[in-house]
């Protein structure tokens, strides 16, 4: 375990009567690239908001290395953020907005040079010192301002959605750089985005955000693999979730049949949803498949095709597979126990790992 | 198509010389080696002459120019500080009053302004001349100069505020490292604005000025009023090469601004 | 808390502004609109405004003027704006338009006194014709010609912003859709750049209205204007509550007319 160099606590954000923060509590360790994911409107720019200072938090602690810094003004944290437009400085050219946060420091000339130039060079933009803010392109224009704020040095590099405005391809490019970025300045990034492959690509923890609170948290690969809800199953990943019961640990019931699983803990009969990844399911002939499906339409998405069925009681199902299938026919799914998540209603994160440690356990005793 | 084109540049043609005929007319007199406007005789300098020598003219332009100059300078500063003041505020009544209280001498006719200035002076028992003059113009130019930067103001974007203190600026250091500069040419401009309606203004100086104070308008209208000399014909066409001038200069300002912008 | 010490330390020069030579002057003038020639509070003023029929024909012949004046610029203005936008370098060619505006009003009614008058160069060329001498100065011709001569370059102004504001993409959408140029004209140009014609309007109108100088030297006191008017009772006769009153009057025709034309403050004097 790192060492804790950002930690809110219990923070709610008000603004007259909506609540767009319930209760937030997140730790950030140093030397982490930590993503906060959720649609817009969700609050996690208020959370990086409230980190870097530009707004209050109605209530709660905001600690940085251990010290509250609620009253601490933007200009004297030791934060730096990255901004969703840049908000680089139309009337400066390059150089000026990289050394503007030095220059107010009083940093000797050559210093300030040395800096700039280095910072310029970490985001591949040496040589543009003197180019006019209007002159350069959307994502020369991201790379300065990511420069602006690495050359300060902060222990906190805050990004707001800064890939937005890219196309997809330089957008691909920069998660690249950024994640290495990040490895090789060793300090924590803060990365804000409502793109699930985004955050999935580069983070070593994200928090999935919805409504003003942290549904999960967690590495990439659990959240992936393990959605908590139908909210985060739905918002990573592409997913078919259906209703069913839990029998028993380790028998499910959906679609009216019972199916070995993996997951148990819950009590006998308790109604959950299931969730199947469409890369999980495998096409097989109609006797063969566990479902029976009827192919309506697919996509040629250039790795894979993307097929959308229907099952005889209209539920709709996403499946990935290799090779295309023809139209209008008749097709049976298969997939493994281990391929079936269960997820319970209401369940927290905390509720959630504490049933995991459990009948893992039991597993390991057996 | 040609034919539109055609008729287009006839009409465009004719409403400049339109525009521009009595300008050119006061000018080509001035060259006259006559006493009026009619019968353009010889070609002479004695207008321009006679001008250079006439001293009370020379000191009233010089006065209007120093007037000009005071009054747009102080406007540009009470100006602009009105305009951060109105971006400042973000309640829209608020920010609508002040918006309509300061277009109120925007829209005024400069007989309400003058008549209403001069009960004030008098009311004030403010002695007519070149103080009131100078007040008075740098009352109606302030709304000029905060009409000029306001909209620049306005679409400032404001994460640009964000970043200038997420990189250490205090307050003032944000105002003056970072608002003002990025503010440049839309101050300027409005100093410019409020420079030439000053130089220009005669009706609200009229009322103010009382007696023993005058500037070139009250001047050229006191003269005009006796008929015509031919030395007002040279100092028009001086003055047109002063308005070219400026405005030359203010068409590179904002095309410098505009390719800046645009590159 | 100091900081927002420090920021009304800011604000106080505009809001002395504002106190001093806005609002302060205006109550001042509807207060003397209530103050009779020996300092008494009196509705008198206004009673003579509305019985005496001088006063009312006064304004109403004004209002006509401006009227007149307002019209003439706008049929004139309209396609000038109209033609300039499509020109190649329409910034430079508006430029001219407007560079007539920074020569003194004075001067250019100076220069009329010299072509209008009677041994003036139209006089001489009518001379020549046969047709001539004629009294054209101190006309309500010349009045009318010199006002909108003076106005012009204030209603191609906001015409040609307007114009320029308008994505021409509608007018190619009005054109595939299958408008004639007449059709896209009326149905589109127009009514997108009536904004610009409103503008126009009011930077044009209100100013005819208080036109005084030009009532002297072009139209030899023929025309009376609300303008002179209110100049006659505080310079000459030094009757300063009717000279308010009339000051009011102005001031009501004024919130009149932006009210009919809009929100719109482009600026003119």
């Amino acid at each position: 375990m790192g060492k804790t160099i950002v930690e809110l606590r219990n923070i709610v954000k008000k603004y007259d009567d909506s609540v767009i923060l319930k209760n937030i509590n997140i730790k950030l360790e140093e030397g982490k690239f930590y993503t906060l994911l959720g649609p817009s409107g969700c609050g996690k720019t208020t959370i990086l908001r409230i980190i870097g200072g530009f707004i209050d938090a109605t209530s709660g602690d905001i600690l940085f290395n251990g010290k509250r810094i609620n009253d601490v003004p933007t200009n004297h944290r030791q934060v730096n953020t990255v901004f969703q437009d840049y908000a680089l400085f139309p009337h400066m050219n390059v150089f000026e907005n990289v050394a503007f946060g030095l220059k107010l420091q009083h940093i000797p000339k050559q210093t300030i040079i040395a800096k700039v130039q280095r910072a310029l060079k970490l985001v591949h933009l040496d040589g543009y010192q003197d180019r006019e803010i209007t002159a350069l392109s959307g994502g020369q224009k991201q790379r300065i301002a990511i420069a602006r704020a690495i050359v300060m040095k902060p222990k906190v590099l805050l990004l707001d959605e800064p890939l937005s405005a890219l196309d997809a391809k330089l957008r691909k490019e920069m998660q690249y750089e950024l994640r290495s970025l990040q490895q090789r300045l060793g300090i924590t990034f803060l990365f804000v985005t409502h793109d699930q492959e985004e955050a999935l690509a580069m983070s070593d923890e994200i928090f999935v955000i919805n409504h003003g609170q942290v549904l999960q948290s967690g590495s990439p690969v659990s959240i992936y693999d393990e959605p908590l809800n139908h909210f985060v199953a739905d918002f990573i990943g592409e997913s078919n979730i259906i209703p069913g019961k839990m029998i028993k640990d380790y028998e499910v019931e959906f679609l009216g049949k019972r199916f070995e699983c993996a997951d148990a803990g819950m009590r006998p009969n308790e109604p959950i949803e299931v969730v199947l990844r469409p890369e999980d399911l495998d096409i097989t002939l109609p006797q063969q498949g566990k479902i029976i499906v009827t192919v309506k339409s697919q996509l040629f998405r250039g790795d894979y095709y993307e097929i959308a069925a229907v099952d005889e009681d209209d539920n709709e199902w996403l499946i990935h597979a290799i090779n295309p299938v023809t139209n209008n026919s008749t097709i049976g799914i298969t997939f493994d126990p281990e391929d079936i998540h269960v997820m319970r209603f209401n369940e927290s994160e905390t509720d959630f790992d504490a049933r995991l440690d459990q009948y893992e356990g039991e597993e390991r005793e057996k | 198509m040609r034919k539109t084109f055609h008729w287009r540049n006839i009409y465009i043609f004719v409403m400049f010389i339109l525009l521009y005929l009595p300008i050119f007319y006061l000018i080509g007199y001035s060259f006259s080696d006559t006493k009026t406007m009619a019968h353009f005789q010889g070609f002479t300098l004695q207008h321009y002459d006679d001008l250079f020598n006439d001293t009370r003219l020379l000191q009233i332009m010089l006065v209007t120019l120093l007037v000009a100059l005071l009054s747009s300078l102080l406007a540009t500063l009470i100006g602009t500080l009105g305009a951060l003041w109105i971006n400042r505020v973000s309640r829209s009544l608020a920010r609508n009053t002040l918006l309509s209280l300061n277009n109120i001498l925007m829209v005024s006719p400069d007989v309400i302004i003058g008549a209403s200035l001069l009960i004030f002076f008098t009311c004030l028992h403010v002695q007519l001349g070149f103080w009131t003059v100078l007040l008075s113009h740098i009352a109606f130019s302030v709304p000029i100069v905060v009409l000029m930067i306001l909209p620049k103001l306005d679409e400032m974007d404001k994460s640009m505020l964000d970043a200038a203190a997420d990189l250490g600026a205090n307050t003032w250091q944000t105002l003056t490292r970072v608002i003002l500069p990025y503010l440049t040419s839309s101050i300027l401009a409005g100093f410019f604005m409020a420079f030439t309606y000053s130089l220009d203004d005669f009706a609200v100086t009229f009322f103010v000025t009382g007696n023993g104070f005058e500037t070139l308008s009250i001047e050229i209208y006191s003269r005009a009023r006796q008929g015509i000399s031919l030395e007002i014909n040279a100092l028009s066409g001086i003055l047109f090469i002063f308005a070219l001038v400026l405005v030359i200069g203010y068409y590179f300002i904002s095309l410098h601004t505009q390719r800046k912008r645009n590159r | 808390m100091k900081n927002k010490y420090v920021q009304w330390l800011f604000n106080l020069p505009y809001l002395l502004w504002l106190a001093l030579f806005v609002i302060i002057p205006l109550l001042l003038i509807f207060y003397y609109s209530f103050i009779d020639l020996n300092g008494h509070f009196t509705l008198a003023n206004y009673a003579t405004y509305f019985h005496s029929g001088t006063y009312l024909k006064m304004t109403f012949n004004s209002v006509w003027y401006a009227f007149l004046v307002t019209a003439i610029a706008l049929l004139v203005s309209y396609p000038l704006a109209y033609f300039l936008h499509q020109t190649k370098h329409k910034q430079l060619w508006l430029l001219l338009v407007i560079l007539p505006t920074w020569i003194n009003l004075l001067l250019k009614a100076y220069a009329f006194i010299g072509i209008f008058g009677q041994n003036g160069s139209i006089n001489t060329f009518l001379s020549l014709l046969g047709i001539g001498p004629k009294q054209i100065l101190f006309t309500d011709f010349s009045f009318v010609f010199v006002a909108t001569y003076i106005e012009i370059p204030f209603m191609v102004l906001p015409i040609f912003n307007n114009m320029e504001e308008l994505n021409p993409s509608y007018i190619n959408a009005s054109r595939d859709l299958g408008a004639t140029s007449w059709q896209t004209f009326i149905k589109v140009i127009w009514p997108l750049t009536l904004p610009g014609v409103k503008a126009g309007i009011q930077a044009v109108f209100i100013p005819s209205l208080s036109l005084f100088m030009l009532t002297r030297l072009i139209g030899g006191n023929r025309v009376i204007t609300l303008g002179t008017a209110i100049e006659e009772h505080f310079l000459t006769t030094m009757n300063w509550g009717m000279g308010s009153t009339i000051g009011v009057v102005l001031i009501l025709a004024m919130v009149l007319i932006m009210m009919i034309t809009g929100e719109h403050h482009r600026k003119r004097r």
